[in-house]
C-alpha cells in the first residue's frame, strides 16, 4: 500500500489499513488495484485458497458489525473498503476475469490493443448463426430438422474442443508472463516478449468470448 | 433500464436483415466484434454511383447492438459515401435513447458503417473505374 497520510491524525500511514499511530482504519486508495489491494503480486497463477484466505481475513478487518460503535468517518471507510474488496475479490478469483483485469491495467485501456477483428472466426460464427436461424424455424421433427441438429451438435463439439485448446494456451501465457515478471528484466527483448504475451492474451480473450457466446447459442436452442 | 420503444420496434421488425454477396460490385462489408461482450456485427452497403442504393445488416449479440445496426442501415440507404461517413455514434444513441452501459453498442455501429466505407473504397480503388 503506498504511503499516505492519515484522514485523522496526519500521520504518514505506512501500515496497510490501518494508521500506526491513532489505529484508525484507512481508506483504499482509487489507485490502488485490486492485486495489491488483496496483498497479492500481479501474477496470473493465484492459489485460489490463499486468495480466499485473504480475502475472508480482509473481510473481517472491514466487516461493519466492528464498526457499530466507531465514528460515521470510520464506518463509512470500512463499508467502502469491504465494497472494493468483494470486486476486488470477484474479478481476481476467477482466472479469465483476473487476465482481463491485468490487461487493462498493464496497458491502460483494453481498447488500446485493440485487436484486428477475426474474419475467418466471424464468418464461422455468422454461417453457424444462420443454420441456428434455420433450425429454430425448421419442424424438429422432421428429417431437416434432425439433419440441422445433427450438424449443429457437431459444431458445438468442434467448438468447445477449441475453447478448451484456447483456455491451454491462456495458461500457457499465463505462466510466460509470471515468468517474466519474476526475472523482473527491463531488456528490450524482454519488453518485447512482454508485449506478445499481451498482445496474444488480448486475441485469445476476445475470440473465446465470441465462441463462448456462441456455443451458449447453440447449448440453448439444441438443447 | 428498460429498453426505449425504439429500441424495442428494431429488436422485434429489424430493417435490411440479411446479406448481400461479398465480392458482388458496388458492395463493401464491415465486420466488427465487441470482444467485451462478444457481440458480432456484420455490416453491408450497396453502393451506385456514390450514393448507397441499399444496406443490410447480421448482428448477433444484445438488443441494443440490432436496433443500433439496423438503425444504421436505415439511415445509410440513399446517403452519399461523405454523408455516410458523417453518421456518429452519439446519433445513435440519441435516436435510440440508449442507456450508458450501452453505447457500446452504437459504437460497435458506427465502426461497421466506417469498416463497409473502408471495404468498398479499397475494392473501388483496386478495380478499373468503368463510370467516370
Amino acid at each position: 500500500m503506498a504511503r499516505s497520510m492519515c484522514w485523522h491524525c496526519q500521520s504518514e500511514v505506512t501500515g496497510e489499513y490501518f494508521c500506526e499511530r491513532c489505529v484508525k482504519v484507512q481508506p483504499v486508495s482509487k489507485e490502488t488495484d485490486y492485486f495489491t489491494c488483496l496483498g497479492f503480486p500481479r501474477r496470473l497463477t493465484l492459489d485460489p485458497k490463499k486468495l480466499e484466505a485473504k480475502f475472508y481475513e480482509l473481510s473481517r478487518t472491514f466487516h461493519p458489525d466492528f464498526y457499530q460503535t466507531k465514528s460515521t468517518a470510520e464506518q463509512t471507510i470500512s463499508l467502502s473498503n469491504a465494497a472494493v474488496l468483494n470486486t476486488a475479490y470477484r474479478t481476481l478469483r476467477d482466472p479469465i476475469q483476473r487476465a482481463e483485469y491485468l490487461l487493462a491495467l498493464e496497458t491502460g485501456s483494453v481498447k488500446d490493443i485493440r485487436t484486428s477483428p477475426p474474419a475467418d472466426l466471424f464468418e464461422e460464427i455468422l454461417e453457424l448463426q444462420d443454420t441456428l436461424e434455420e433450425y429454430r424455424a425448421s419442424d424438429h421433427g422432421s428429417d431437416q430438422g434432425h439433419r440441422l441438429r445433427a450438424v449443429l451438435q457437431t459444431e458445438q463439439e468442434a467448438l468447445e474442443r477449441r475453447k478448451v485448446e484456447m483456455e491451454s494456451q491462456l495458461r500457457q501465457l499465463f505462466a510466460d508472463w509470471d515468468k517474466l515478471q519474476d526475472t523482473g528484466e527491463a531488456t528490450s527483448p524482454a519488453k518485447a516478449e512482454r508485449n506478445r504475451i499481451l498482445k496474444q492474451m488480448r486475441d485469445l480473450l476476445s475470440h473465446r468470448t465470441y465462441i463462448n457466446n456462441i456455443v451458449n447459442d447453440l447449448a440453448a436452442t439444441i438443447a | 433500464m428498460a429498453y426505449s420503444d425504439k429500441v424495442v420496434d428494431h429488436f422485434n421488425n429489424p430493417r435490411n436483415m440479411g446479406s448481400f454477396k461479398k465480392d458482388e460490385e458496388g458492395v463493401g462489408t464491415g465486420m466488427v466484434g465487441a470482444p467485451e461482450c462478444g457481440d458480432v456485427m456484420k455490416l453491408q452497403i450497396k453502393v451506385q454511383n456514390d450514393t448507397i442504393v441499399d444496406a443490410k445488416f447480421k448482428t448477433f449479440g444484445c438488443g441494443s447492438a440490432i436496433a443500433s445496426s439496423s438503425l444504421a442501415t436505415e439511415w445509410l440507404k440513399g446517403k452519399t459515401i461523405e454523408e455516410a461517413q458523417k453518421i456518429k455514434n452519439t446519433d445513435i444513441v440519441q435516436e435510440l435513447n440508449l442507456p450508458p452501459v450501452k453505447i457500446h453498442c452504437s459504437v460497435l455501429a458506427e465502426d461497421a458503417i466506417k469498416a463497409a466505407l473502408t471495404d468498398y473504397q479499397q475494392k473501388a480503388d483496386t478495380q478499373p473505374i468503368d463510370t467516370k
